[in-house]
């Protein structure tokens, strides 16, 4: 059913329970071809290489530019002051935060159902970098509250389920790290990330359902801050921006580098580093 | 079970007249970047033993999980009576009988209640029926004593005494001679001859020189 | 042969029977988690304060999270054993649905180690002073709360079975799964001192039991079939 050569996108193969009745097999063979050129960490690599130089120029041009923009031209807040330029570093990072479930819950469902091996190292190198992410938005959200709040840290709803969020990313690597067996690691990890979807959807509402009644006037919350005029919202936009193209470098440079160490042993690695 | 030679035809890699009941093809497994086999191809048929043989760590047992569905890291594919197993999942589970090296005995419940539970996963049985087998597979009087108490290989007899009672066609027994004493050895023996003559099928690893009448041989490595 | 082929239901009473009778001759797997639960109420009292109408304000959260580690610790008692002597894999290759065999042994598990902490409520409610009024209410929240604690931390256990050493990963895993429940737990409670109506709360609890009892034991059978891979 699987051809050689077709088998390199496979952590396995699509082995008995994934298989299809025969009637269905010639159409299967379609999309699997379509996923193994799409799964192939060759391919993959190859193509990363050829886009990632874009990406760098295009990520460190909007960073500066964001930066700049944020950090020097725009009109002090009439409240807090310069205060407001760390929401242009905290707000992309949080919004962030915020898709890193969903894409390891999709890439678990893809090593599930698929077994493409691309999937699993997607979710694999996200993990660690979606509690960097996540720390690095409750450390920019904590210094902006030691400001405006005047503490470093309140259990406001955000920074709550933020920080269980950080939590269940801690518990997917560790369980990654804790499991000898790649394949295993893969599985169990895809299961742990989407459980762990739905529960930090939960999370997030039974959070907010707390702190409404814990904190029915908390005053200043995040959300309030609408920033309405254009000199304050275009930097953001670019800055939102900035930060998820820096967010796409890095998952393909730890990806680029996930793949040269589990293909360490194909050909294409050995000429590749040879070559070089 | 009864449309199983219908069924077969289906299925190109059979002899029509012999149904192959549970037939492997193209089997690939590597473990830890080592190939543990590669283009392995095998069938069983009603009424044949087959020995899977090979040094240690040949991947004897985890052909076995292959078989039996609990390893999925393999490529190939598996039929029953001609058909992919997942398609009939249920029929292929309900003829199936396995015994790992883990044997499945939990040590604080008594044989009869161990015996109870895995048999009910199957089938329905009645306490004389499991008191029958347990004192024929030597546990008489060891019945209700908590399995802790019971040696190796009375807990593996007490594994065997499933054999006895389950309807399975297949069996798929991982190195189920080791803890038994030479009496034992026998009657396991005599079990898989009857199981064969029965028109059951065995797949079993052991080192053991076998003594049935259609015997195949499988070696790994 | 098919006629004497046992049913799923059948199946899943002798699975429940089988783990009520393990937790019968194992009493000590069923009391250890009832004494820490016990001695974790304790601890509040003595590490915070005496004073009867703070442990009052208190008593429900510590409740709460004295049930949820409670919980917790028993968790580990459900797969090991019958990974270790291989009643797993006879569990794994039954041919009935493995979602009601895992649901089945988190039943058995939850009348032995939930169950009796739910029952105790009461007399701890009362030796920390929580408000009469509120006595039936934190009973019955557990009561619809501690399964989906089971539920929840099975998937957990299923996903670290195989692990030599697993009590502080599993624990990283299932504890900020368990946030949800012990938000809503606590907040029932709280609202009967408030004295707001109580059923939208108690609602949510409920469907969070149906959504918890319909895909956590899904959850766990893949997590199981991947740990015995």
């Amino acid at each position: 059913m699987v051809r050689p050569g077709e088998h390199d996108i496979l952590l396995t193969s699509m082995h008995n329970l994934n298989s299809r009745q025969e009637s269905a097999v010639q159409r299967a063979n379609y999309m699997w071809m379509w996923f193994s050129k799409l799964g192939s960490p060759k391919w993959f690599y190859e193509l990363s290489g050829k886009w990632l130089p874009w990406l760098v120029v295009a990520m460190s041009l909007l960073l500066v530019v964001g930066i700049t923009w944020a950090l020097l031209f725009v009109p002090p807040d009439y409240q807090q002051g310069n205060t407001i330029r760390i929401m242009y570093i905290h707000v992309p990072f949080a919004s962030i935060s915020l898709a890193f479930f969903p894409l390891m819950a999709v890439a678990g469902t893809i090593t599930l159902v698929w077994r493409m091996k691309l999937a699993d190292m997607v979710a694999k190198t996200a993990a660690p970098l979606g509690a960097w992410f996540t720390a690095l938005a409750l450390a920019s959200g904590s210094i902006w509250g030691s400001d405006i709040w005047g503490t470093w840290w309140i259990w406001d709803g955000r920074l709550t389920s933020m920080l269980l969020q950080f939590f269940l990313l801690v518990g997917v690597i560790s369980l990654r790290s804790a499991l000898e067996d790649a394949e295993a690691a893969a599985k169990a990890c895809a299961v742990l990330s989407i459980v762990g979807c739905i529960n930090v959807f939960v999370i997030k509402y039974s959070v907010d359902w707390w702190n409404t009644l814990h904190q029915p006037s908390s005053g200043f919350s995040l959300s309030d801050q609408a920033p309405n005029p254009p000199e304050v919202w275009i930097p953001l936009v670019i800055m939102i921006f900035a930060i998820y193209l820096f967010f796409a470098v890095s998952l393909i440079l730890s990806i680029r580098n996930e793949i040269l160490v589990r293909e360490r042993r194909s050909q294409w690695v050995e000429e590749l580093v040879q070559g070089t | 079970m009864a449309s199983s030679v219908a069924s077969t035809n289906n299925d190109p890699n059979s002899v029509p007249t012999i149904p192959a009941l549970l037939d492997a093809r193209d089997l690939f497994c590597e473990r830890d970047d080592r190939i543990l086999f590669q283009a392995l191809n095998f069938s069983v048929t009603e009424g044949q033993v087959l020995q899977v043989k090979g040094s240690n760590g040949s991947g004897k047992t985890t052909l076995l999980r292959i078989l039996c569905g609990l390893n999925d890291a393999y490529r190939g594919t598996i039929r029953w009576y001609g058909r992919a197993i997942e398609s009939q999942a249920e029929e292929f589970y309900a003829a199936l009988l396995y015994m790992g090296h883990r044997v499945g005995v939990n040590k604080v419940l008594s044989p009869l209640e161990n015996l109870r539970w895995t048999c009910s996963l199957q089938q329905q049985v009645d306490t004389d029926e499991l008191m029958v087998a347990l004192a024929e597979v030597g546990l008489r009087g060891f019945e209700e004593s908590q399995c802790y108490t019971l040696s190796a290989g009375q807990q593996q007899r007490v594994s065997l005494a499933r054999l006895l009672i389950s309807n399975a066609k297949l069996w798929i027994l991982d190195e189920p001679f080791t803890t038994l004493d030479s009496l034992g050895v026998k009657q396991l023996e005599a079990l898989l001859r009857g199981h064969a003559d029965e028109g059951g099928a065995v797949i079993v690893t052991t080192h053991h020189q076998l003594k049935v009448a259609d015997l195949r041989e499988l070696t790994l490595g | 042969m098919s006629e004497t082929r046992t049913s799923t239901g059948q199946a899943f009473r002798a699975t429940l029977k089988r783990d009520l009778l393990i937790a019968y001759k194992r009493k000590n797997d069923v009391v250890n988690p009832f004494m820490f639960f016990l001695i974790v109420a304790t601890l509040f009292p003595i590490g915070i304060t005496p004073e009867p109408e703070r442990l009052g304000e208190i008593a429900a959260g510590v409740l709460w999270i004295a049930a949820l580690l409670a919980s917790l610790l028993a968790m580990d008692s459900l797969y090991r054993a019958d990974y270790e002597d291989g009643s797993l894999e006879q569990l794994l290759l039954s041919s009935h649905p493995l979602y009601f065999m895992v649901l089945a042994k988190n039943i058995a598990h939850w009348l032995v180690s939930g169950l009796p902490v739910v029952l105790v409520s009461p007399l701890i409610a009362y030796m920390l002073n929580l408000p009469p009024e509120s006595y039936l209410i934190l009973f019955v929240t557990l009561l619809l709360g501690t399964p989906i604690l089971s539920l929840l931390g099975s998937i957990g256990v299923a996903l670290t079975v195989g692990l030599g050493s697993r009590g502080l990963i599993l624990a990283v895993i299932t504890l900020p799964m368990s946030v949800p429940i012990l938000i809503a737990g606590t907040l029932t409670v709280q609202q009967t001192l408030n004295g707001a109506s109580l059923l939208g709360y108690l609602a949510i609890m409920g469907a969070m039991l149906l959504a918890a009892i319909s895909l956590a034991p899904l959850a766990s059978a893949a997590a199981l079939r991947i740990s015995v891979n």
